[in-house]
């Protein structure tokens, strides 16, 4: 059977989709419903807004290295019922308003006229952006699980999966990175050490947060497979077994479940406001979630049709790269 | 209304590939692309009590099928007819259709140049039947064992009317729920 269609860009583009998209979603349920009058939140997490748009724009650049054509890429926006044109809508509209709504921060002398400009409209960019970047990550496991060609991926479970993991790798992010600049630095302002506190707030409400979202993704991605595994057809039972005792394992229980999920809670709840649960966790958590995206991705087995292994195994290996190069490299079809 | 379905006879199949040769040879195929496979699980059974079955497949031209709504571009279409096709020019080889395809009856060539890739199926020869509307695909003047009849399924006068409505057919994958337009008349099967 052929398989592996999508290449490493598409699992990269949708854990940076999802990463982008939850950390829109988070700054603006903390900057708009937590806290809606404490100013210095939203500028402690600008800097983690800003690395949203740089996750996002690369995850697009992973798309569009994946077309192979760059030129083209305009084309995914065309047909208003394809998932995939809503998330490319999606993304759109997320980076453009993420970045109206950063700019307004940046403190550069020349640069104020442009950032007082945008000001006034920091609370609607930010919903917009939050809103846009909730359902970029929604859309990530939605796309997935409407290819129902593929057993693993036509789950309800998915969605819930790709969105709680999204959230997670999330929070880590912002744990990494909320407080830098733009927000005021050091501590001989007034503003600076709001700042600092706003930082401080931010760190304890996404540490609790993450703590909670990785028990919860703990749980979804346990039952997800297990019940693959227990109750699923042929093709998704092959593909759970593979995941849990087969070529998929060590990277499943080591990898995502270990050192991805497992480990990273235990620093989370007994190593507080040490390097173990500020640098190390959040960065276990990042890996686990990638690690979970190419899994996923790379576990796209359909089922085959009768003598379908045996026809495709009997085609001579790599018979392209030998026509191209009998031809020397010329397109002689 | 028309609506164009395959039925294929397993019966008579003898494996040949001759419909893949000839549909490599009418759509000027790459190398690495084919629209027909003629798959087979095999020699099956014990000697003397030994047989062996062909299935030849294409595109399913699925009565919903699942590789037009997941295309972002509008290129993967279907006609009134039910003929499931790809427009070239709109299509920017995003892989969702092929991978939301059920059969894998879609692929898109690594032959192709860089800069101009898309993907390609069967369309049950579409391009002849716009130059005449009663052309019969290649895949089914080439079958000399005519395992392949090709067909209006809402003509209660056509061949495949007639075999669907009298003989015991089955499709592939049907409870993927994509209405397959393919009926097989499997081997060793009978009449009604």
């Amino acid at each position: 059977m052929r398989r592996h269609f999508w290449k490493w860009p598409i699992p990269t583009y949708l854990f940076l989709g999802g990463l982008g998209g939850g950390i829109f979603c988070l700054i603006a349920v903390l900057s708009l419903c937590v806290y809606p009058t404490v100013e210095a939140v939203p500028a402690a997490m600008a800097w983690p807004g800003f690395l949203a748009i740089v996750a996002l724009g690369f995850g697009c650049l992973m798309l569009v290295a994946d077309l192979g054509q760059p030129m083209v890429f305009y084309r995914a926006f065309v047909k208003s019922t394809s998932v995939l044109a809503w998330g490319a809508r999606l993304l759109t509209v997320c980076m453009i308003f993420g970045l109206l709504w950063f700019v307004s921060y940046i403190p550069w002398e020349w640069f104020l006229p442009v950032a007082d400009f945008f000001v006034p409209f920091r609370a609607f960019n930010l919903a917009i952006a939050g809103v846009a970047g909730t359902c970029i990550m929604l859309y990530t496991g939605i796309f997935l699980s409407t290819l129902k060609a593929h057993a693993f991926w036509a789950t309800p479970a998915l969605p819930v999966l790709f969105t709680v993991s999204a959230l997670s790798t999330a929070c880590a992010a912002i744990s990494l990175s909320a407080g830098w600049w733009p927000a005021p630095q050091g501590i001989y302002s007034e503003s600076a050490l709001l700042n600092l506190l706003a930082a401080e707030v931010v760190h304890e409400m996404v540490h609790i947060v993450d703590v909670i979202l990785v028990v919860c993704e703990i749980v979804v991605l346990l039952v997800m497979v297990l019940s693959f595994l227990g109750a699923g057809n042929k093709t998704a039972n092959r593909v759970a077994h593979k995941w849990v005792h087969g070529s998929y394992a060590f990277a499943f229980w080591g990898g995502m479940i270990a050192m991805g999920l497992v480990i990273p809670e235990l620093l989370y709840i007994g190593l507080p406001h040490t390097v173990g649960s500020t640098v190390i966790a959040p960065i276990l958590v990042l890996c686990g979630g990638l690690l979970l995206r190419f899994m996923v991705v790379n576990s796209d087995e359909r089922a085959p049709l009768p003598g379908e292994d045996l026809y495709f195994k009997k085609l001579p290996p790599k018979d392209a790269e030998f026509i191209t190069k009998w031809t020397y490299g010329e397109n002689l079809f | 209304m028309t609506r164009y379905c395959m039925v294929i006879d397993q019966r008579r199949c003898i494996g040949c590939h001759s419909c893949t040769v000839a549909c490599r040879t009418w759509n000027d195929l790459p190398m690495d692309i084919v629209y027909n496979p003629v798959l087979t699980e095999g020699v099956q059974g014990e000697w003397p009590n030994v047989h062996r079955n062909w299935t030849p497949t294409l595109c399913m031209h699925c009565e919903k099928p699942a590789c037009v709504p997941c295309c972002p571009t509008g290129a993967s279409q279907q006609d009134a007819d039910g003929t499931v096709w790809i427009e070239y020019d709109k299509c920017m080889a995003c892989l969702a259709c092929v991978n939301a395809c059920p059969y894998g009856m879609r692929d898109q060539s690594k032959m192709q140049p860089h800069l101009h890739r898309f993907v390609r199926k069967c369309t049950f020869c579409r391009d002849k039947r716009e130059m005449d509307p009663d052309a019969q695909p290649y895949c089914v003047l080439t079958c000399h064992q005519k395992a392949r009849i090709f067909g209006d399924l809402d003509d209660p006068n056509s061949e495949v009317s007639k075999l669907v409505n009298s003989v015991e057919t089955v499709r592939l994958l049907e409870d993927m729920g994509t209405g397959p337009q393919i009926y097989y008349i499997p081997d060793l099967g009978g009449t009604r």
